[in-house]
């Protein structure tokens, strides 16, 4: 290749690699108001329900969601065809499904013991987690220079503290459960078992699989653990009884669940454009966007002192400013070579397609890959899915709750908008790659 | 490795290369070492 066309060539990968950084921060800022829009169909829910109960059928919700969503993007055959070519990371996928499902228990028993307030900054250690092992494993932020490790880094304290105080501000005052111990075990383990789960996210788009293939496996662990869990802790009778006495609201539960699996679609692909070390953490903005909706929506802090409004209002700037930092700190050309370093390992120890692994590291389809298509299995369950939401809509209980319609319509759209600017962005940059 | 566009074979040693890939186990022992802490405060 002459001279000016390399540099063609290299100008036109930068171009591409920027593009990808900017779809992977849009990304991770659309999952966190999905992410965080995914609190306000649960606190319609009122009843004295076991906070397991909670989660297994919001996890039914995110498992239909896993899987039809995906049908319903690309079918069923790219995941199949995904399957094939990385046969490996379905044992991944659902080991961090399975690492998900753990993590969400044990953050019932920290809350129980020691509160959200104290619970929640320490669970949150999970981004700094995450840039440990994207640093360790994945090349990420090798080669990055001292500005970007201070911008990920930095940005990433920042927001920890941010949240921290939100978390503070936010919870009432919490009676001492019988073993704090516990509690703040259960809640730094919830924050080591979540930062652990980037490391199957990251392996799995380093290899080339499609974040709608990866959710489909992962939420088979999700539900798997999830179901073992829930049983081995209330038994079959007592599960049984509390999910049938609780008809009215598992519509509203699977909905947040639902919800909840768009906002982490987005964060799959943050993960996969800006790696685990950046993405993450910007994803992490979803307490913000809960708690916009529990204040302007709900009322949570209705006649609370000026402390809490100060503390509401510095512990929202400061995330800003963190997840300001961290967009500001995308990854360089030198960064982004280590990376594809960290690919081809993946390439040699699983016998990967090099031409496969590469392409899909740009947001593409390799050469000769057989486009997408959905078929007569995809659309089935699409109308199952839909047809079970419509089942638990028509026997949900609307509650009497005061909640202020005109902020909801508001964040409603706002968050609508986000997901076809989002959606659309990465269908003309990847196609869902 | 190869280099086409077409589907890999699956490796008779695929298991072999996950059991031997050392970010298979943190994850592994990090769930363990989480379903144990689950059990202990339970």
């Amino acid at each position: 290749m002459s001279a000016p066309s390399a540099t063609a060539a290299e100008q036109s990968l930068s171009s591409r690699s920027r593009s990808l950084q900017l779809l992977g921060i849009f990304s991770g800022l659309t999952a966190g108001a999905w992410l965080g829009a995914a609190e306000a169909p649960t606190k319609l829910v009122t009843l004295g329900l076991s906070p397991m109960v909670i989660s297994l059928v919001m996890v039914v919700g995110v498992f239909l969601a896993r899987w039809s969503l995906p049908a319903l993007i690309l079918g069923a055959s790219s995941i199949r065809a995904d399957a094939r070519r990385c046969p490996h990371l379905i044992i991944w996928a659902i080991l961090a499904g399975c690492l998900w499902a753990v993590a969400n228990t044990l953050t019932v028993y920290a809350i129980r013991d020691i509160g959200l307030s104290i619970a929640f900054p320490l669970w949150n250690s999970n981004s700094l987690l995450g840039i440990l092992w994207g640093f360790l494993f994945f090349n990420e932020l090798r080669g990055a220079g001292l500005r970007r490790w201070l911008g990920v880094l930095g940005g990433t304290l920042v927001m920890s503290i941010g949240a921290a105080v939100l978390a503070i501000a936010s919870s009432g005052a919490h009676a001492a459960g019988a073993n704090p111990m516990h509690g703040v075990l259960a809640a730094l383990g919830a924050g080591v078992l979540w930062g652990t789960m980037y490391i199957p996210y990251r392996k799995a788009y380093l290899s080339g699989m499609n974040p709608l293939s990866f959710v489909t496996f992962f939420t088979v662990g999700e539900l798997g653990m999830m179901s073992t869990l829930s049983f081995g802790t209330l038994g079959a009778q007592n599960l049984f009884a509390q999910i049938s006495s609780a008809r009215g609201v598992i519509f509203w539960l699977m909905l947040g669940g639902f919800i909840w699996v768009i906002g982490d679609l987005f964060q799959q692909y943050a993960a996969k454009y800006v790696g685990i070390s950046r993405g993450i953490p910007l994803s992490n903005t979803n307490q913000l966007w809960g708690l916009l909706w529990g204040v302007l929506v709900f009322g949570e802090l209705h006649g609370r002192s000026s402390t809490t409004y100060t503390q509401v209002i510095g512990g929202s700037l400061l995330m800003i400013l963190g997840v300001a930092a961290i967009a500001f700190s995308s990854a360089s050309q030198q960064e982004s070579s280590q990376w594809r370093t960290a690919a081809q390992r993946e390439s040699q120890r699983y016998n990967l397609s090099c031409d496969f692994v590469e392409a899909r590291l740009d947001g593409r389809q390799s050469a000769g890959e057989v486009a997408p298509s959905r078929g007569l299995f995809d659309w089935l369950f699409v109308a199952l899915t839909t047809a079970i939401f419509m089942y638990f809509g028509t026997t949900a209980r609307v509650p009497n709750l005061s909640a202020h319609w005109t902020p909801a319509i508001f964040l409603s759209i706002v968050t609508l908008i986000l997901l076809a600017a989002c959606g659309l962005r990465l269908w003309r940059t990847t196609r869902f790659q | 490795m190869t280099n086409g566009t077409d589907v890999p074979q699956p490796s008779r040693n695929l298991l072999a290369s996950v059991f031997t890939d050392i970010q298979f186990w943190v994850p592994v022992a990090v769930l363990l070492a989480g379903l144990l802490l689950l059990e202990w405060i339970r």
